[in-house]
């Protein structure tokens, strides 16, 4: 009778904790949003998928390749067989861990414009602005962008 | 009993696992991108402001190890004149059968934030002269010092851009350089030649922009002060394009691919060089002030290509143009500025000429993101 309690008494406690510590905010879901690079060209949705946060276009400014007029694909990625994937929608963000320290690394980011992907470090400056430092090996060797949160309802005109 | 624990754990895995496929914020509906067309920046003060690229434009390099070659010329030393118009040395003309050295260039971006882009740099360039016949002490100094020595420039530049908003920017380049035909360990900072330039410019499109701007320069061979025009573009196909920082360089750019990048055009090289020779050997020009006028044009075809991710090679060929490498003489330590003859018109301590070759660069690069 009392293993069967202690049986009973451990599956509540793992469903309990499994509850708390899902419904529990992590800091880093600070990150969830949707975002806009500096040159304005793209909008980014930086979602998390398990414990790692991901972000895909949503958005382009000029959402057709003015050579074919159909939408554009990322055809300038240097495997063959991912020059038809659509960039709407496309995982350019990828595998970011939320760190102690508060940033958001170990993760990439890809290049669309030359289809060149770089080791990546995502630093929130405010609770709407990021720095998102794509580099070459060490940080030394990047290139810092500043994305700007953006409302999800739709602006006022 | 035994069966309700095992419905109970069944059920704590159920939710647990409920909640993981939860915390996957993604979904499918999302697929409806309308939803994203008209969105503004949370933050009602945030602005937004052009970057310091345009689209297509060939990428920056942050590392460069490159080796430039020139073929053989003749090179017609003039005479050479103390102060006060004595000869000092005969003119003397030799043949150079290779001009060849090794540059190595720096470039990494301190601070790169949407409203101010600061970027800093070192180069070194080494130039060595290699005569068919090796001059002696008894021959123009001018020979025997490019002959022992060479030339070398060590500088260090910086590059800032300064958005104004989402068409117009600044755009400021300094650099102060260090070049002699001996080494580094025997140039005092008297010697640092500094260049700059500013310019003010619009980016009307995002692969458009332009500016205008004045340069402090030694690229014309001698310290001048000029006019510059930005022009940066790439058609709507991404095919070609234009590089202009005219008239310092200007190419036609062909894009095979983002990767693959041929250019047309041409490039000023300039610099004022120390000039100095071992007393032992010859005449003593310590106390000469001397500094050689080097100018000269670079018509020239390129092609870069990336090697493997952001390794690139360029690989460049052309024709290479002198149009001054004469021997200036300080006036109490400092440059005299002729502008173009118009200010003054005093005469050069030394008169060269030298003969055009063909030439070629190769470097490697790693290039930025």
């Amino acid at each position: 009778m009392l293993r069967k309690l202690s049986l009973w008494a451990a599956s509540a406690l793992i469903a309990f904790t499994s509850l708390h510590f899902e419904l529990q905010e992590s800091p880093g879901d600070q990150l969830i949003g949707v975002w806009e690079p500096s040159n304005g060209r793209s909008r980014i949705k930086i979602d998390k998928i398990g414990a790692k946060y991901y972000g895909r276009v949503v958005w382009l400014i000029e959402p057709n390749d003015p050579e074919t007029n159909l939408p554009k694909t990322d055809k300038n990625n240097p495997n063959a067989a991912l020059k038809n994937v659509p960039l709407k929608g496309y995982r350019m963000l990828k595998d970011f861990v939320y760190q102690t320290d508060g940033t958001w690394s170990e993760g990439t980011i890809y290049d669309p414009l030359n289809g060149s992907t770089y080791n990546c470090i995502i630093k929130m400056k405010d609770k709407n602005t990021l720095d998102i430092r794509g580099y070459i090996g060490v940080q030394a060797l990047g290139r810092t962008d500043v994305w700007k949160r953006l409302a999800t309802a739709p602006a006022k005109k | 009993m035994m069966r309700r624990g095992i419905w109970a754990l069944a059920l704590a895995s159920s939710i647990g696992g409920t909640l993981w496929a939860q915390s996957d914020t993604s979904s499918s509906a999302e697929d409806d991108f309308s939803q994203y067309d008209n969105l503004g920046f949370v933050d009602a003060g945030a602005k937004r402001f052009c970057s310091p690229k345009i689209e297509g434009l060939s990428p920056a390099k942050l590392i460069s190890l490159g080796y430039d070659y020139q073929g053989a010329y003749n090179l017609s030393a003039g005479t050479l004149f103390n102060a006060s118009g004595a000869e000092l040395a005969a003119a003397e003309e030799a043949r150079v059968n290779a001009t060849q050295g090794l540059r190595v260039g720096f470039n990494i971006p301190v601070i790169s934030k949407t409203n101010l882009v600061w970027q800093m740099g070192a180069n070194y360039w080494n130039t060595q002269y290699q005569y068919a016949t090796l001059p002696t002490a008894a021959s123009n100094p001018l020979h025997q010092t490019l002959s022992e020595h060479g030339m070398r420039t060590t500088g260090i530049n910086t590059t800032v851009f300064k958005p104004l908003d989402r068409k117009n920017f600044l755009l400021f380049q300094g650099s102060a350089d260090l070049s002699g035909t001996y080494g580094i360990e025997f140039m005092p900072a008297q010697y640092l030649r500094y260049s700059a330039a500013l310019i003010y410019g619009r980016r009307p499109t995002e692969k458009k922009q332009w500016g205008l701007g004045l340069a402090r320069t030694y690229r014309v061979g001698e310290i001048n002060y000029i006019p510059v025009v930005l022009y940066n573009s790439t058609d709507a196909l991404n095919k070609w394009g234009a590089e202009v920082l005219f008239p310092a360089r200007a190419h036609v750019r062909r894009t095979i691919n983002p990767r693959n990048m041929i250019f047309a055009g041409y490039e000023l090289e300039g610099q004022s060089y120390r000039l100095w020779r071992d007393p032992a050997s010859g005449v003593d020009l310590r106390n000469e002030d001397l500094e050689i006028r080097r100018g000269e044009a670079r018509f020239r075809m390129v092609y870069e290509f990336s090697l493997k991710d952001f390794i690139w090679l360029s690989v460049q060929a052309g024709y290479r143009f002198q149009y001054r490498f004469d021997v200036d003489r300080l006036v109490d330590g400092v440059e005299i500025y002729r502008a173009f003859g118009l200010l003054r018109d005093d005469a050069y301590a030394q008169t060269n000429g030298l003969g055009n070759p063909l030439y070629f660069n190769v470097s490697l690069n790693l290039v930025s993101p």
